[in-house]
């Protein structure tokens, strides 16, 4: 084929010039380590990218999410533990004061040592996290939750509500639990019922521990009684029951449950309940029983500060021990129930490191993603470098070989 | 002798037309478009005498340009496909660094998303608050800046559409001015090798700006017409094409023929084909897939929005604006109808643009590629398609038309409307608390928003179980919203809400549903908005934002790819068409060497002749003188 001079030599120079656009192009990977640098270089790559990058972004999200979350449950847990330390105290304190040996006088001071724990008990529910926020107002955020009131007894002014953390696609996690469930609903009594003494009694008779032995026959009772049972005895311990509006309670064949107490007995059992009495009843006196009762710590704390302060005088040692039975009933409810908070709050914080440790094993493998889509191999392109600049190389010297080529030179 | 001195000084005269030709072949070797030329010689028809004939010597009957018109044409039409190659090329890099360079809309998307996780974390903290409208701002920022840089190339292409038309009609006047040129030339007998020249360059140029077809002339004129047949050079004639205004759209630059029809969607090939088939191709798809975007951003935060409570204890208002879907009526309307368009389901939109017809009986959408879609009568007369909802007013004439762009300025024009930091919806909207008295196990699982735009919605309500298997729903007057009997886990809705409970409920257990307003620092609405992070928005809820986002880089890098592979072959078949032609036309130096020394030798043997008639001559006087 003919060649053109000038063509020949154009064509040189486009080829010379597309090796050096295909060099800087190298040299631009190398440099920027990067083998997408426009999205052109490899379209679906750099919507890989995009999409990992996202990816590791919703990680570090969640991750920080976790974070907070941790830092608002540690807190919890920490101040849990306080308030479970406090209301031991509060048994030990109380446990003291039911000992017979105990003069009014000190009885007073055990009553100004749980003002203290109940002040301090305050001072806990209304802690608040690393942001300021009440930790047990619920989602509540323009009252303090728990404000005393002028009778010693403590309102919630917080909602039900809990705060969640997003920690992953979908899932939420609580952050916290309301006051309300860690303070104040707390059931009254053994959990099931509470039986207590009638206020009016005049015998001995003390409501000891009771508890429920057959939850189906106490559960069908209960709903049929109206929630309520009312023992009362006679002069001769004879004992009837009845229902919430009064009427007699029967047994399975219809008959009317009662039987006779003595202070050798020491309980009564009926419907499904068992409870422990000692002591001797007056005729008249009563025990009752009442079904789903609730009770905030503060009110147990105050019932026992209200009888220890007043014993002695208007509280007689029966009434003393009696109140003082069913309030150490109810811290015990409290415990647990600080206790479940504790448990269910550990979970979640064990949930949350496993989910961190996920996220953080996940971070690697994407990156790892990433940078294999994104990244250029420093090994490939720099041999493909120095294979272009080679080429390129080759072109200029056969250009300057080819050029001196002329039969002009040969010519004189 | 004489015959012997004429031969000589037929031959010198020869070998001299073609030295001069040979100086002018060395001389063009680089001038773009010349075709080599050379001389042709015949032999002189001599004199008989006697019986012999001896030829009279050497006639140089013309010099001729050596030229291929297959090659030509081919070289023509490889050139339409370089040029356009090239621009496409360029503009789509442009694009792609566009894109890489104006900033990554993921990671504002992401940072966008992150700051309501963050929020949540003390949802009335001022300061996450106002980071929440400063990420949503450089958001805004981002589609905004990356739209711009969109439009200014569009306008960068309606300038070079004008730019090129005006080359093609200079181009196009001087090949029909050339052609009467070379016609006369033809006329008075002379081959005009440089005219043609000048005019097959024109013609390559001319088949640059766009793709065209030629066909020759017995008079040697040509006449171009582009690919689909318009005439643009007819002999000494040629029609100039013009640029003017979109029909429906004043900012898009379009091509008229000299008749002033639009024949924008008729050419191809070429610089002008290529800025077309980009604009149509790449660009508004782009620029309209960047819009789906946006529409689906401030839809989704603003719908999300609307299911929470601000930190004022309202229900949260829209956090971003976007224009409505742009309508223009075609210039050729005839009616008065307007048409107005709003967008209702974000889900459902594409990212066409639409033409909105009547055929004066009843209304027709179309994409802007032709395929009709079906539209929807609503009960209230506006009409529905593809998440659209159009509202016609006024009376529209056979024929009238409208272009609906529903997403294309959206990402331009999305702005931040929310400059109240407490204005930020992160409480759920609504509450429901078991009255006190409830003796049932019945607990609230879930209260959510069915309704956002429900006028009652934070009026409040009270759930009542007459009966255990019963419920009824009565506003604060008494009035009974809804009743129904209620088995476990059954939503109770009223009022745009709906209600979830676990448990039984006992007969007379209630709940009452109110505003939200006693847990303002409840977060969950600002999840739910860190959640739509994932949430796919567009596409019939298949697609979020950031995969919006991700199809639009792909979208764009295939552009690029595929522009800069284009190149690659185009520049080829070029070289190939250029190669062919030029090993006909193009000057060799060393063939010209060569033709030198040949003619110059001849050129010295020719006065050789002329020396030896003379010598002859001499010798012939001095033996007559002796």
């Amino acid at each position: 084929m003919r060649i053109s001079t000038y063509w020949h030599y154009q064509q040189s120079v486009a080829t010379m010039l597309s090796q050096e656009s295909a060099l800087a192009q190298t040299q631009n990977q190398v440099s920027t380590g990067k083998s997408i640098n426009v999205a052109s270089d490899n379209p679906t790559g750099a919507a890989q990218v995009v999409s990992i990058d996202h990816t590791l972004a919703q990680n570090d999200s969640y991750t920080s999410g976790i974070n907070a979350a941790n830092t608002r449950l540690s807190t919890e847990t920490s101040t849990l533990s306080s308030v479970t330390n406090l209301l031991d105290r509060a048994q030990s304190l109380a446990l003291s004061a039911m000992d017979g040996s105990m003069s009014a006088q000190n009885r007073a001071s055990i009553a100004g040592n749980l003002v203290q724990v109940r002040n301090q008990l305050l001072q806990y529910a209304n802690t608040t996290d690393s942001n300021g926020n009440a930790l047990f107002a619920g989602t509540s955020n323009d009252k303090v939750p728990f404000v005393q009131n002028a009778d010693g007894s403590v309102s919630y002014q917080g909602n039900t509500a809990q705060q969640m953390a997003l920690i992953g696609n979908g899932l939420q996690i609580p952050t916290g639990d309301a006051g309300s469930a860690v303070f104040m609903d707390i059931p009254a009594g053994n959990g099931s019922f509470v039986a207590s003494a009638g206020s009016a009694n005049t015998g001995t008779l003390v409501v000891g521990s009771n508890s429920v032995t057959d939850p189906t026959a106490w559960k069908s009772a209960e709903s049929a009684a109206g929630g309520q049972f009312t023992i009362s005895f006679d002069a001769s311990g004879n004992w009837s029951v009845t229902d919430a509006s009064g009427n007699p309670v029967n047994d399975t064949s219809g008959n009317p449950i009662g039987g006779t107490y003595s202070s050798n007995t020491g309980s009564i059992s009926f419907d499904g309940m068992s409870i422990g009495l000692s002591g001797t009843p007056a005729a008249g006196d009563t025990v009752t029983v009442q079904a789903n009762q609730k009770q905030d710590i503060f009110g147990t704390l105050n019932q026992m500060i209200n009888a220890l302060q007043g014993a002695g005088g208007s509280t007689s040692d029966t009434q003393l021990t009696n109140t003082m039975n069913r309030q150490l009933e109810s811290l015990d409810q409290a415990l647990g129930t600080i206790n479940n908070v504790q448990v269910q709050v550990g979970g979640r914080i064990n949930e949350l490191n496993q989910q961190s440790t996920a996220y953080s094993s996940l971070g690697v493998t994407y990156q790892s993603a990433l940078s294999s889509v994104q990244n250029v191999d420093a090994y490939s392109a720099i041999s493909n470098l120095s294979l272009q600049s080679a080429a390129l190389q080759a072109s200029q010297q056969t250009f300057a070989a080819v050029k001196s080529l002329s039969l002009f030179n040969y010519l004189n | 002798m004489s015959n012997m001195l004429a031969i000589g000084t037929s031959g010198l005269n020869a070998a001299q037309l073609a030295l001069n030709t040979i100086s002018n072949n060395i001389s063009n070797a680089s001038t773009p478009g010349y075709s080599r030329e050379s001389t042709v010689q015949v032999e002189q028809v001599g004199a008989t005498t006697g019986n012999l004939t001896i030829g009279g010597g050497v006639n140089v009957t013309a010099v001729q340009r050596a030229y291929n018109q297959f090659l030509s044409t081919a070289m023509w039409s490889s050139n339409s496909g370089l040029q356009g190659a090239t621009t496409y090329n360029d503009l789509a890099t442009t694009l792609n660094s566009t894109l890489s360079s104006s900033g990554n809309l993921q990671t504002s998307l992401d940072n966008f998303y992150t700051s309501f996780s963050t929020l949540a974390g003390s949802a009335d903290s001022g300061s996450n608050r106002q980071a929440v409208l400063g990420s949503a701002s450089s958001l805004v920022a981002n589609f905004n800046t990356l739209a711009q840089q969109f439009q200014q190339q569009q306008g960068s292409i309606n300038t070079q559409v004008a730019q090129t038309v005006d080359s093609i009609n200079t181009t196009a006047a001087s090949i029909a001015r050339l052609n009467q040129q070379i016609v006369q030339a033809g006329a008075g007998g002379s081959a005009a090798n440089a005219l043609l020249d000048q005019r097959d360059t024109l013609v390559n140029t001319l088949s640059g700006y766009l793709g065209v077809s030629t066909s020759f002339n017995t008079d040697g004129s040509i006449n171009v017409f582009t690919n689909s047949g318009q005439s643009l050079v007819s002999g000494s004639n040629a029609y100039a094409m013009s640029t003017g205004a979109n029909a429906y759209n004043a900012t898009t630059t379009d091509v008229m023929d000299n008749t002033g029809t639009d024949i924008t969607g008729k050419l191809s090939g070429g610089t002008l084909g290529a800025l077309l088939t980009y604009r149509s191709n790449v660009l508004v798809p782009a620029q309209n897939q960047l819009g789906l975007a946006a529409v689906g951003l401030a839809s989704s935060v603003n719908a999300q929005q609307a299911q929470g409570l601000d930190l004022n204890g309202q229900q949260g208002g829209a956090m971003f604006s976007v224009p409505e879907p742009g309508v223009s009526a075609s210039a050729a309307n005839q009616g008065t109808a307007t048409v107005g368009a709003s967008i209702s389901d974000p889900s459902a939109l594409t990212g066409s643009d639409y033409v909105l017809s009547y055929n004066g009986s009843q209304w027709k959408l179309a994409t802007s590629a032709g395929q009709s879609v079906a539209l929807t009568t609503n009960p209230n007369g506006t009409l529905s398609a593809a998440g659209l909802t159009f509202n016609v007013s006024g009376t529209a004439q056979a024929g009238d038309s409208y272009k609906i762009e529903p997403t294309r300025n959206a990402a331009s024009g999305i702005s931040l409307s929310m400059t109240d930091p407490n204005g930020i919806a992160a409480a759920a909207a609504l509450t429901a608390n078991p009255a006190s008295g409830n003796t049932g196990s019945a607990a609230l699982a879930s209260i959510k928003v069915t309704d956002s735009t429900n006028p009652n919605l934070l009026s409040g309500a009270t759930v009542s179980f007459p009966t255990a298997g019963s419920y009824q729903v009565t506003n604060s007057s008494g009035t009974v919203l809804a009743s129904g009997s209620y088995g476990s886990g059954q939503a109770i809705g009223a009022n745009g809400w709906s209600l979830t409970l676990t448990g039984t409920p006992a007969a007379g257990d209630s709940f009452a549903v109110a505003a939200n307003t006693a847990g303002l620092a409840d977060n969950s609405n600002a999840l739910s908005l860190a959640a739509l992070s994932n949430q796919g928005v567009l596409n019939g809820g298949k697609t979020s934002i950031i995969d919006a986002y991700a199809n639009l880089t792909t979208q764009i890098g295939d552009a690029g790819s595929q522009a800069q592979s284009d190149l690659t072959v185009q520049t080829a078949l070029n070289n190939q068409a250029v190669s062919s032609q030029q090993s006909v036309a193009g000057v060799n130096l060393d063939q010209e060497a060569s033709n030198m020394v040949q003619y110059q030798q001849a050129y010295q043997a020719a006065a050789h002749i002329i020396s030896t008639a003379q010598a002859l001559f001499s010798s012939l006087l001095s033996a007559i003188g002796a």
